[in-house]
This record gives C-alpha cells, sequence and structure tokens, in this order.
C-alpha cells in the first residue's frame, strides 16, 4: 500500500494520480475476502457519486460491493483483473486497482477519508 | 454464547479464518478456499465436524420409534451399516436430514446437523410415546473429524488402522490407543472416513493426522471448502436445499426413499402422493453460461416468467465453471440442456439445466 492513498472505512483506497484518480480495494479487504473468482466493474463514461455501488467482488463465499470513495466518471477499467480476479489475490501482482477516474470532487468529499496510517490503526 | 469445539485454539493457531456458524465458531477457511478445495479433491484434507450432533436412540423399541420418523426403512439395517434418512414431519417436509448407523439390536447413532440437534431431540421425545426407548444426546462428549480425499484412507492406515469399513458402515477400531469410531462416510463426494471419539482424545488424533499426513499433503479444511466440495457432489445442505417445506420427493432424494417400506411414518401420505402424483416444483442443477455467480435465494427465470429460486450456488473449483441448485416448476420443457435466467443484481444470466452430480463420483458408493 502507498504512503499517499486515502481510505474509506468500507476499504476502498483512492490514489491521486497525474490525471485523475486510481480507486480500489485495501490490501486489508483482499485479505479478508480471501480467493477472489469475479470482478465486475462499470463501464468507460458511468459517473458515479461518492458512497455509491460502482462494482461488485465476488470471493468464493459471498458477493461483495464496493463504493466509490469521492465522486467521478471512469475513464479507463483494469481489464486484466476483470479476466483473471486471482490476479488480486496475487503477492506478485502490483495493479490490483479497479478503476481509474476524474473528479471534481472537493474537500468535503475527502473529509471522512482517513490517511495510511489512520486507515492501518482503524484496522488493527 | 457461541460454541466451540475441542479444536477451536488449534485451528486459531492454525491460522484460520473463524466464524460463526450454526452457533459455532468454526474455521471457514485456513489458508485459501479454492487450494483446500483442490487439496480434498487431489489428496488429503482434515474436517474438524465436531459441531454436529451425536444421538444415541436405544432399547427394544429404537427401531419402531426410527422407523416411526423417517421414509427409509430402518428395519432393513443390518448391524454396522449406516443409510442417510430425512427426519420428516407431518406434512413430509424435512426437519433435518441424519445418518442413522446401526452399531447393534436396538442400539442406533444418529449424526444430525449441528444447528438441529436440540429442536431433532424434542421431536423424537414427543414421537417417543409410550415407546421403551433411551434417547441420548451424546453431541458434548464426543469429537469428530473427518479425513477426505484419494489418500484419506492410506493416511489411516499408517496409523495402524487397517480394514477399513465398507462404505456407509462403521466400526469400532483402535486408534492412538483409544478405542473410537471409524466410519466410512463424508461430505465430501471423496473416499474417506469419518472418525467419531471422546472429546479428550480429538486433539491428539487431529495433531497426529497433520504430522503424519505431510508426505501425502495433508492440510486442515475450513467449512469454505465443505461447501464447495458438496456442491460439486450435489449433495444437499440442510437449511439451504431442504427445509420444512420441502419434501424428500422435490428435494431429488426420491433415490433414499424405499418404495416397499412396510410400517407409516411421519408425512408418509404426503410423500406417497408425491411419488403417485408427481411434484409441482423440482430441484435441479444448473451451470453458468454467462459470466456470473448464482447465489441463494436468486430467482430463477425461463421465458421471462419467475420460475424457482436458487438455493445453493458458486463456484467449481474442479470443473471451473460456476454450478447451483435451485427450485423451480416441474414444467416438462424446463429439463436436463433447457437455458434458464439466474436474476443477479437486476440482470439476467443464461444458466443450463445440467444433470446431478456436477463431477464424477469419487467414492466407492452405492
Amino acid at each position: 500500500m502507498k504512503e499517499s492513498m486515502l481510505c474509506t472505512k468500507t476499504h476502498e483506497y483512492v490514489l491521486e494520480l497525474e490525471n485523475g484518480y486510481e480507486v480500489g480495494l485495501t490490501d486489508y479487504a483482499i485479505e479478508q475476502l480471501g480467493d477472489i473468482v469475479f470482478i465486475e466493474l462499470p463501464e468507460v463514461g458511468s459517473e458515479f457519486n461518492k458512497n455509491e455501488v460502482f462494482a461488485t467482488i465476488e470471493s468464493v463465499k459471498a458477493a461483495s460491493e464496493i463504493y466509490m470513495p469521492i465522486s467521478g466518471k471512469v475513464i479507463e477499467i483494469n481489464e486484466a483483473v476483470v479476466d483473471s480476479p486471482e490476479l488480486l489475490n496475487d503477492e506478485n501482482c502490483t495493479d490490483k486497482w479497479l478503476v481509474k477516474i476524474e473528479s471534481n470532487a472537493d474537500q468535503v468529499e475527502f473529509a471522512d477519508l482517513l490517511d495510511y496510517s489512520d486507515y492501518k490503526e482503524e484496522i488493527e | 454464547m457461541t460454541k466451540q469445539t475441542i479444536l477451536h485454539d488449534r485451528h486459531v493457531e492454525l491460522g484460520a479464518k473463524m466464524v460463526d456458524f450454526a452457533g459455532w465458531h468454526m474455521p471457514v477457511q485456513y489458508t485459501s478456499i479454492i487450494d483446500e478445495h483442490n487439496t480434498v479433491r487431489n489428496a488429503v484434507g482434515l474436517f474438524d465436524v465436531s459441531h454436529m450432533g451425536e444421538i444415541i436412540i436405544q432399547g427394544v423399541d429404537a427401531l419402531e420409534l426410527l422407523n416411526k420418523l423417517v421414509p427409509q426403512d430402518i428395519s432393513k439395517l443390518t448391524d454396522t451399516k449406516a443409510v442417510y434418512c430425512q427426519l420428516t414431519n407431518n406434512n413430509g417436509g424435512i426437519k433435518d436430514d441424519w445418518i442413522v448407523y446401526k452399531l447393534e439390536n436396538n442400539k442406533y447413532l444418529v449424526i444430525a446437523n449441528a444447528s438441529m440437534v436440540d429442536s431433532d431431540i424434542n421431536w423424537v421425545a414427543m414421537n417417543k410415546g409410550d415407546l421403551n426407548v433411551e434417547i441420548i444426546n451424546d453431541s458434548h462428549n464426543y469429537s469428530m473429524i473427518a479425513i477426505q480425499g484419494p489418500k484419506a484412507c492410506e493416511l489411516i492406515n499408517e496409523l495402524g488402522c487397517t480394514d477399513l469399513p465398507a462404505f456407509f458402515s462403521i466400526a469400532e477400531k483402535e486408534l492412538l490407543g483409544h478405542n473410537v469410531w471409524v466410519s466410512r462416510t463424508g461430505y465430501t463426494g471423496e473416499d474417506g472416513v469419518e472418525v467419531i471419539l471422546e472429546n479428550k482424545y480429538a486433539l491428539e488424533l487431529w495433531n497426529t493426522l497433520l504430522e503424519v499426513g505431510k508426505k501425502y499433503g495433508v492440510k486442515p479444511i475450513g467449512l469454505g471448502a465443505r461447501d464447495t466440495l458438496r456442491l460439486e457432489s450435489a449433495m444437499p445442505l440442510y437449511g439451504n436445499d431442504l427445509d420444512e417445506t420441502t419434501t424428500p420427493i422435490e428435494a431429488g432424494l426420491r433415490w433414499s426413499i424405499p418404495k416397499d417400506k412396510a410400517t407409516n411414518y411421519n408425512g408418509k401420505e404426503v410423500i406417497d402422493k408425491h411419488l403417485a402424483d408427481g411434484i409441482s416444483r423440482k430441484l435441479i442443477g444448473f451451470k453458468m453460461i454467462d459470466k456470473g455467480i448464482a447465489r441463494h435465494e436468486y430467482d430463477v427465470y425461463f421465458n421471462n416468467e419467475k420460475v424457482g429460486v436458487v438455493t445453493s450456488g458458486g463456484v467449481s473449483p474442479t470443473r471451473g465453471d460456476n454450478i447451483g441448485l435451485a427450485y423451480i416448476k416441474n414444467l416438462d420443457n424446463l429439463t436436463v440442456g433447457s437455458t434458464i435466467q439466474i436474476m443477479i443484481r437486476d440482470k439476467f444470466y443464461n444458466a443450463e439445466i445440467i444433470k446431478k452430480p456436477f463431477i464424477e463420483k469419487r467414492n466407492k458408493g452405492e
């Protein structure tokens, strides 16, 4: 996990890139889910509000809904993890992001996100 | 208050993820459900199934009572043999599913589902009437360890326990110097045994099996893989695929019901009617055609009409696709080969009705 990530209490992260943001699941969430067998991502161009469900991830045991940490419009999806969901469980895989978004989110939307050290405290 | 098996702390030590299941704090997985599943299919796995209930029914009228409780003909059971039974209510619905062993004349061992033991005991007591029978709930005295997979018998042989009982039989054996019951049964579709033993010997057996079994690739297996293994073998799970509203005939358990049982039993009228007149719904197996996973309680559609509901669904690590069981209307044009739709998150996903079980039988059964 990167130090500059901001995390939700529902275990999504958002990371600022040069152009837009990357959104994914925290390592902790992936570990809790266990073997991931199915990932459904939205189409490029879809728009979501903060806290809106944008993806579904299924482990062997159950389906989990994934929420947008901030509002935005999807500009790219990670086709590799859709084709091979088990990549999320692969320790050597470094590209586990789900979607990239562009966002005009203001400070209010960021207010309840946790920085990395606070998130770590939250899950311990 | 959640109950713990004798092996609880050992599971935690082994790194298991623990969950509440049927009133017990049980391991759902140790490493990965898929890896554990494959270990049982290819080598051997150990399951702590001590949460299951052990009920002794004994006395001169034990046979008469049991024959009143289940559609199966307990009078046909010979010593040391076991039979898969359903505890039926007065409407032919299933209150629980059991394995009944005849230990000796007038003495039977019942293995019941963990969450149903108390209600089963009440039901059995209600049905006892004036019969001369003793009903003993021994669940808290016994642990049960299932050893399952193609290497299971080799592993147990190596502990000096040879001449294993035949499929669906039980034998008293000496294991690590203790008297235990060894039953040639399981809930995985693989060959293997279930060892029923006094609580105080369970940890020693568990640890010995893990140590001696290393060369066979033995691993502890959690409830997650137990579910995917039984689903591939199309073994019903009580509470999911069977309940008080489903009869054994609707549940596809006709094979377990004898045609010629002479004595009456609870729910016989309804079950006989289902046998004679047919049923309005049936439990079928399906595989997903579209990429999606069916889960318990998802709706099933055919030609845009809702025709049923999924009772169990998930991934099949052995087949490499997604499978499930569903109750659907018993229509002539809804049969093996038919395309149905499963409603997953408000979208239709195509699936095909296929034959059960989902994988070839591997145990030396029936």
